[in-house]
């Protein structure tokens, strides 16, 4: 019997051992919006307080916590900076402009997702605003505009003017179930990609639905189907090491990019592609119920949901999909889009979808 | 034999030269050879008949919105870069099968190709490549992934590959994100190969 106790006293340093290992954390900061968000993602439940001082917010765990990045310096008015205090409290030094704290959790992987509210008086941002405890928007895309005419059918019908016609049905049905809409262009001009993901995270979106009309050189080719971005468009290493890649990138022909984006350029998508990796469970569940409701309400050909790095999706920081409605392309179904009580069907699918997705609990 | 060896070696010799062109600046070839690479001896240099390599190509299914494979041999070059050079050649001058369609949008040449160490492949394609951009999403994932899984699937060395037009980097066609190098979508390629007939 006494041999048993060595072994015993093995086990038991063992467990204390793996107890003591740090949970990891990702910290992704987005300060571009009204309020500044702060999503940590960890590598499993814990649970956490988030607590408020005079200048600080305070996320303080029931374990150990191994923060990555371990600090970050934003210069933001609302968030200044964050770090890590001990081994289970992660400390987000507040800036002058902040004025309140919201915080939710998701899971899948586990995540707390912090909104510090504020003001940035000196760099206001011009985008729509939203009242004070407005209800949660949803921002629609229509997809292309102006000159980017996108998809054109057989008989000339033009993929911009019929994406922005059915985001503005789908908002109206939206707004009559309750919800606040944004649309990214209300108009006919060119809207670049990355400005409509920015549009629905400066309003602070809980979905974004970014709406598209299909071609193909196979004018037999018809259906709908629903994308949300691929993981491998989100592996955040693979995104690093790409940063890297291109900084290293530079051929003897190469001329520089037309646009010529900022110093720290590549950083900030890194960012920002870490966003949406966060949301990639709930975008796919939006995407199985937008697919599902249409398949149903249009019986058209299900072409399913799929994945792919679609630019528009890379950015966001809420659940975000797009939708590929039909494929003008095909004279059939160009004919069905020029139909009012089709396409009234098409987003009264898409709406019963989002409400199912947004009644859960 | 000769006579075989000679018609194998003169388009390779095209191709690369094809691949050089544009490099008349003073500045270094910025792509480091690895070692492996630099230790292969050039292609000219080989007395013994080169030998071929069975190849899978990747073009737009006339079919379904899927990839139809097509088998076609080449000269089993060491490099990766020849091998890749080979590959888009083949996607470019067309499909030779009735399931599947071009690649590319006629008139698409290749100005170079290299790959790095690290894996990643530069595809850098004539302005003719964005006479399809801002169409359906449908071609253009299409377009994007027959070149990608082309030279992912064939050419070990060659993990992603980044697509350039006229020697610069894009943001996008219309809607992917080809601003860095792409890993290949077999998903594609996967489901035409399960139902190469229709």
């Amino acid at each position: 019997m006494t041999s048993l106790r060595p072994f015993l006293l093995a086990v038991a340093v063992g467990t204390a051992a793996l107890a003591a290992d740090p949970v990891p954390v990702k910290i992704a900061t987005d300060a571009s919006g009204a309020s500044t968000r702060v999503v940590l993602t960890f590598a499993k439940k814990v649970s956490c307080a988030v607590a408020e001082d005079p200048g600080h917010v305070k996320i303080r765990c029931d374990d150990p916590v191994a923060a990555d990045p371990a600090t970050g310096k934003l210069d933001d008015a609302i968030l200044d900076r964050f770090a890590t205090e001990g081994d289970r409290t992660i400390v987000l030094s507040t800036g002058r402009g902040f004025r309140s704290v919201d915080t939710f959790a998701l899971k899948n992987p586990f995540r707390l997702v912090i909104d510090l509210q504020g003001s940035r008086s000196a760099k206001a941002v011009p985008v729509p605003a939203v009242p004070a405890k407005a209800l949660p928007v949803i921002v629609i895309d229509p997809g292309h505009g102006g000159v980017e005419t996108g998809a054109v059918g057989p008989s000339g019908l033009q993929e911009k003017d019929l994406t922005l016609d059915l985001a503005r049905r789908l908002k109206a049905v939206l707004e009559r179930q309750g919800a606040t809409v944004v649309l990214t262009r209300d108009e006919d001009r060119v809207l670049p990609l990355d400005d409509r993901t920015a549009i629905a995270n400066h309003n602070r979106a809980i979905l974004f639905i970014s709406i598209h009309l299909n071609a193909s050189k196979r004018t037999t080719a018809v259906g709908a189907e629903t994308y949300f971005l691929s993981t491998s468009a989100t592996d955040a290493e693979a995104r690093t090491l790409a940063g890297l890649e291109n900084k290293a990138y530079e051929p003897p022909d190469a001329q520089p990019k037309a646009e010529g984006g900022p110093p720290g350029h590549d950083l900030e998508l890194i960012l920002w592609d870490l966003a949406q990796n966060s949301f990639l469970v709930e975008s796919s569940k939006l995407a199985e119920a937008i697919q599902s409701e249409l398949n149903a309400a249009t019986g058209v050909r299900d072409r399913g949901v799929r994945q792919a790095p679609f630019r528009v999706l890379m950015g966001a920081t809420m659940p975000a999909i797009l939708i590929e409605a039909g494929f003008i392309s095909n004279p059939e179904e160009e004919a069905r889009f020029k139909d009012d009580a089709y396409k009234d069907k098409v987003v009264e699918a898409i709406a019963r979808a989002v409400a199912s997705i947004t009644a859960r609990p | 034999v000769t006579r075989v060896a000679y018609a194998l070696v003169a388009p390779l010799c095209a191709l690369t030269l094809f691949a050089c062109r544009g490099r008349d600046s003073a500045q270094p070839e910025p792509i480091a050879a690895s070692p492996a690479q630099s230790a292969a001896a050039p292609e000219s240099q080989e007395t013994a008949p080169l030998a071929k390599a069975t190849v899978t190509l990747y073009f737009p299914s006339a079919a379904g919105d899927m990839l139809a494979v097509e088998t076609r041999e080449i000269v089993d070059t060491k490099r990766p870069a020849d091998r890749g050079a080979q590959i888009v050649a083949m996607l470019i001058d067309g499909p030779e099968t009735d399931g599947a369609l071009p690649a590319v949008p006629p008139g698409t040449t290749l100005r170079r190709l290299w790959v790095r160490d690290d894996g990643n492949a530069y595809a850098d394609f004539s302005e003719e490549l964005l006479a399809g951009a801002n169409a359906g999403s449908s071609d253009e994932i299409l377009t994007v992934y027959a070149i990608v899984d082309s030279l992912a699937a064939n050419v070990p060395a060659i993990r992603k590959v980044a697509i350039l037009v006229a020697g610069r980097e894009r943001d996008t066609f219309g809607h992917l994100d080809i601003s860095r190098p792409l890993s290949p979508d077999l998903s594609l390629a996967a489901a035409a190969a399960a139902s190469p007939k229709e």
